[in-house]
């Protein structure tokens, strides 16, 4: 469905669109809906969400990207914003990124627009989008916004309508009928507006995708590598892993449990996986910082967990809706003592699955705590990815079933990891503890036992085979960009970018940050002359770990910025055209 | 004294294998506190009265041979006081304790046990058992008089025998 | 289970329970007896010993795990109960015991003990409160009388009320209350298994002396005695005979009917993980 206009559209491969709207507008759940529908339609795409501090009638704005490809990044520009008013929406200002070519559907009554929006240079439209709504018995401006955009980027409207009846199901007949009125009634008006560019038409996907997000994701892999016990305690941006998860587990045969505060979570799962069952927990940077002293306890003990921390602005109480990564230190150097464990990032979010399901496998196999780095960018973003495959990274612990006469839970092994009785086993008691101890589980303050212990617990993690997951590395050239995390995705379309005009560059985009991997890394820079490391963080926390664990070259480049604004692919592009 | 149902012999023989046994454990536990504490001439003296405790209830079970004891779990021994008569307190221990303490400590332990015995004399459900539970009486009074002989040796020391000169150590 | 039943040669004996690791206590500790107190209780249970758990936190009292034949964790200071409620919950096929001191369970494990009691998951909670940090050289706890003026840390004494764990643990929701003294190994065995008995969250607040730090503890033994009432199982007049004792009360104060908590069943076999891919379809 084209409109009805005789201005050239372009087809583009992706276009970005935001619909705004505060006091219950409803203008996430239209971005939802307008995901879902691009979806069934055939599109690729990305929907995150902008809100303010109130929990209801805040001013709020879905942002999205739809794509013919997979899409990994917050866009470079706006194409279209739709207000259906301007309370407080020069806060999106900074996260959408309107320009000169940018389009701006208003609201008829509502306010001027902002300065900010204003000075963008962005075409500004007005519609009576209230007013429509208002016509309508039942009809909500939210929808006609829906409608503005489907019309905008040339959605079918049939897309639509199958997504109003799925979505309203269950609110009755009345309100779906005033949702394709009032849908209608925005794709009518927006006939009257000059559209710049249209998605390039795309056929369904020939096998289903999902739409899913980081927190989702990561709860799924957690289930399929094994986890059947998670305690945790609430908090922004982690909490809908738990929401997911909690029905899912008792599904599955598991259960959670909400703790009273961090502290409980932690040992909790520590007991849950002593007594045999993987375990995980969920929460962001300050959780974690309280966790730092049991997972010390983890690593001694040697019982595996899964710590997810879905990054936040830090330090402190920081800005808990938005993303960073800057939890980095702590997950890597945070721990007392020597404490060797696992990290990992997921770089998108459909890695979010793979990485959290790796993750316990990798726990589990060396009887070790895994943290997960992900962040509120893609642990909240929804996304339109292809089915994920059926991985065989399940839970397989070392498990000693018949234990013999004298069994030592800590026996030093060849690989560093010794077969852990599970309690209900006969002749196999022992005590697990935080102190130092012999192969026995003695505590013990021998030198002796105290570097054998260390060594045992830092060889089984450095001698593991990782195998080729510990980074994506994608591409050749003398250039690379050097990343993690949800850095990666807009560093991998500005290196598409990139070589579109001719520049070869090579991705190296890390998922295990812990333990170093000094020979993989030194392959993957093997005819690599200028480098370019990317992270969200003030301090350079990335920069600094590569220094100390790979040596980089001084004059490695360096684009570091904090959040709450993530990368966009232009930036990195820039930086990339610097290097040469 | 909280035996009311009347002691048959097997159950006389099960009740005195048992603080024999008892006593033979809190004598061992006793031993290995001393020796962890470096208190090596304690470790020795309990470790013995443990090895005597231990032939006493080889003895009994000796006796007992062919008999079907009855199990009776630790609670339903319901012995007169804390715990079985022959226990010494193990409250009063002190790392740097002499001899003279534990004999002391050991005396007590036999002169309960002659009383715990005498009791069941009473309430034995027969004649064979009232003469066994005679014959435990007996046994006990000589080792009562065996302990005494053994203390005697062993005057109370002066003050000042738990006086440490280092300051308490933390460990965690 | 009817105890003749079993056979003399294969019935377990407190012994059984006893690690062949010995105690480090200082001589004359009341945790010794404790420890006595534990595994008679288990062998009155008969439990096999591979079935239970005993899980602690930092402290004399939280040695305990490895001296005892069971499965044990020997966790980070003031979390013992979170440990044992995870355990618990992920294995309910286990005994868990978890033991504490004043400090670990009432100072740090504060927050802890309250949700525990408020939980009611079904495990015993031993603290053995000689109101006094022994491990780290005598320091007042939560539990300490308000003028015992003997630490550095607090000179002429804290001036503070103690903590009242009883009381507290009604007020949170705990089904079983019990108050004990370590001198009395056979009446602490017999409320130990009866917590252990008990269906729900058992709290079992044992008085045990410290020899070094506390040498005036040695009165408890002249001043416990046997609770004079029946326990109740209402939990308003167990609160107020608690708040009016003399604090030496032992026995069962309180025992009441509560649902222990139970983790939630699936309605029929539990799932595969690809039963979830249908979340995501688009």
């Amino acid at each position: 469905m084209s409109p009805a206009s005789t201005k050239e559209t372009s087809e583009r491969q992706s276009i970005a669109l935001a619909i705004n709207g505060s006091g219950g507008a409803g203008a996430i759940t239209a971005g939802g809906m307008l995901l879902k529908a691009a979806a069934r339609a055939g599109f690729y795409g990305l929907f995150t969400r902008s809100v303010g501090p109130q929990i209801r009638g805040g001013e709020a704005a879905a942002i999205l990207r739809l794509a013919t490809v997979p899409v990994d990044a917050a866009a470079d520009r706006c194409d279209l914003q739709i207000a259906i008013d301007w309370m407080n929406a020069d806060r999106f200002a900074g996260e959408l990124n309107l320009g000169p070519d940018s389009l701006v559907v208003a609201d008829s009554n509502a306010d001027e627009a902002p300065q900010v929006i204003a000075a963008s240079g962005a075409r500004i439209v007005a519609l009576p989008i209230a007013a429509l709504a208002k016509a309508i018995k039942g009809g909500r401006p939210n929808m006609v916004a829906l409608g503005i955009a489907a019309a905008a980027i040339g959605l079918p409207r049939e897309a639509l309508d199958a997504e109003i009846e799925t979505t309203l199901a269950d609110k009755g007949t009345g309100a779906i009928t005033a949702s394709k009125e009032a849908l209608a009634a925005g794709i009518d008006a927006a006939s009257e507006i000059e559209f710049t560019a249209n998605l390039a038409p795309t056929a369904p996907a020939a096998e289903a995708r999902w739409i899913i997000s980081g927190n989702e994701a990561a709860g799924l892999g957690a289930i399929r590598g094994g986890v059947r016990f998670v305690a945790a305690y609430p908090i922004t941006p982690a909490t809908e892993i738990l929401e997911w998860m909690a029905p899912a587990l008792v599904k599955a045969g598991g259960s959670l449990v909400q703790a009273e505060d961090e502290l409980a979570s932690i040992n909790m799962i520590i007991g849950a996986s002593y007594g045999g069952v993987p375990a995980l927990t969920a929460t962001s940077g300050p959780g974690l910082a309280l966790m730092l002293e049991s997972l010390g306890l983890a690593v001694a003990s040697e019982v595996p967990v899964v710590v997810v921390d879905v990054m936040r602005g830090g330090p402190s109480t920081g800005i808990p809706t938005k993303s960073e990564q800057s939890d980095l230190n702590m997950a890597l150097h945070g721990c007392h003592g020597d404490a060797p464990h696992i990290v990992v990032a997921p770089t998108s979010v459909a890695d979010c699955l793979f990485t959290t399901q790796w993750a316990v496998h990798l726990a589990e196999a060396m009887q070790a705590p895994a943290i997960v780095l992900s962040d509120q960018f893609l642990g909240q973003a929804k996304a339109v990815i292809d089915r994920p495959a059926d991985l065989a990274f399940i839970a397989n612990r070392k498990v000693e079933a018949a234990p013999a006469v004298g069994y030592r839970r800590y026996a030093l092994t060849a690989d560093g990891v010794s077969p852990m009785t599970v309690p209900g086993t006969a002749g196999g008691q022992y005590t697990a503890d935080g102190l130092e101890h012999n192969p026995r589980g003695t505590p013990s303050t021998a030198a002796s036992d105290h570097s054998s212990q260390l060594d045992k617990r830092s060889d089984k993690l450095t001698g593991f085979d990782y195998g080729q997951h510990w980074a994506d590395v994608e591409g050749a050239g003398p250039l690379a960009v050097i990343t993690w995390g949800s850095s990666t995705g807009p560093a991998r379309e500005a290196i598409g970018m990139a070589r579109e005009d001719g520049l070869a560059v090579k991705l190296i985009a890390l998922r295990l940050l812990a333990p170093s991997r000094p020979e993989d890394f030194a392959a993957a820079l093997e005819g690599v002359e200028r480098m370019l490391v990317v992270e969200q963080t003030h301090s350079g926390q990335f920069l600094r770990h590569l220094r100390a664990e790979y040596g980089l070259p001084r004059d490695a480049a360096h684009l570091c910025r904090p959040g709450p604004l993530n990368f966009r692919a232009q930036e990195i592009l820039s930086a990339i055209r610097e290097l040469q | 004294m909280s035996e009311s149902t009347e002691i048959t012999v097997e159950q006389m023989l099960a009740r005195a294998y048992a603080i024999e046994r008892e006593a033979q454990a809190r004598y061992a536990d006793l031993a290995d506190q001393m020796q962890v504490h470096n208190n090596r001439e304690l470790a020795e003296l309990f470790g013995r009265l443990a090895e005597i405790e231990g032939k006493h209830a080889a003895k009994i079970k000796q006796r007992a041979a062919g008999a079907e004891l009855p199990y009776i779990s630790p609670l339903a021994y319901r012995w007169p006081g804390t715990e079985a008569p022959e226990n010494v307190d193990i409250s009063v221990a002190h790392y740097l304790m002499t001899p003279h303490h534990a004999l002391k400590m050991a005396l007590k332990g036999e002169e309960r046990a002659v009383a715990y015995f005498e009791d069941l004399t009473e309430i034995a459900a027969d004649n064979d058992a009232k003469a066994l539970a005679e014959e435990f009486v007996e046994e006990e009074r000589e080792h009562v008089k065996l302990v005494k002989a053994w203390l005697d040796k062993y005057p109370e020391p002066e003050a000042g025998w738990d006086e440490d000169h280092d300051p308490p150590a933390i460990q965690e | 289970m009817t105890m003749d039943a079993i056979p003399v040669s294969e019935a377990l004996t407190s012994r059984d329970y006893k690690s062949d690791i010995k105690p480090v206590w200082c001589p004359g500790c009341g945790d010794y007896s404790v420890l006595g107190s534990i595994t008679t209780a288990l062998a009155e249970l008969q439990l096999q010993p591979e079935n239970v758990a005993v899980v602690s936190g930092i402290g004399c009292s939280s040695r305990i795990p490895a001296y005892a034949n069971c499965y044990g964790f020997h966790g980070v200071h003031g979390r013992s109960l979170a440990l044992g409620t995870g355990l618990k919950v992920a294995r309910p096929d286990l005994t868990v015991l978890v033991a504490s001191g004043d400090g670990d369970g009432f100072s740090i494990g504060g927050n802890h003990f309250l949700h525990a009691c408020r939980r009611n998951i079904d495990l015993t909670y031993i603290v053995m409160d000689n109101r006094v940090y022994g491990m780290t050289k005598g320091q007042p706890s939560p539990t300490t009388e308000p003028d015992w003026a003997e630490s550095a840390l607090a000179p002429g004494g804290t001036g503070l009320r103690p903590f009242h764990p009883l009381v507290i643990a009604l007020a949170s929701g705990a089904s079983f209350v019990a108050r004990a003294f370590s001198g009395d190994l056979l009446g602490t065995a017999a409320l130990i298994a009866e917590a252990i008995r008990h269906e729900g969250f058992s709290f079992v607040e044992i008085l045990s002396p410290c020899v070094t730090f506390r040498p005036d503890e040695r009165e408890w033994r002249n001043q416990v005695h046997p609770a004079s009432v029946e326990p109740t199982d209402d939990p308003a007049r167990a609160v107020r005979r608690i708040m009016t004792d003399d604090g030496f009360n032992t026995g069962v104060l309180f025992s009441g009917e509560r649902s222990a908590y139970s983790a939630a069943t699936p309605d029929g076999p539990p799932v595969d993980a690809g039963y979830f891919d249908g979340d995501f379809e688009v």
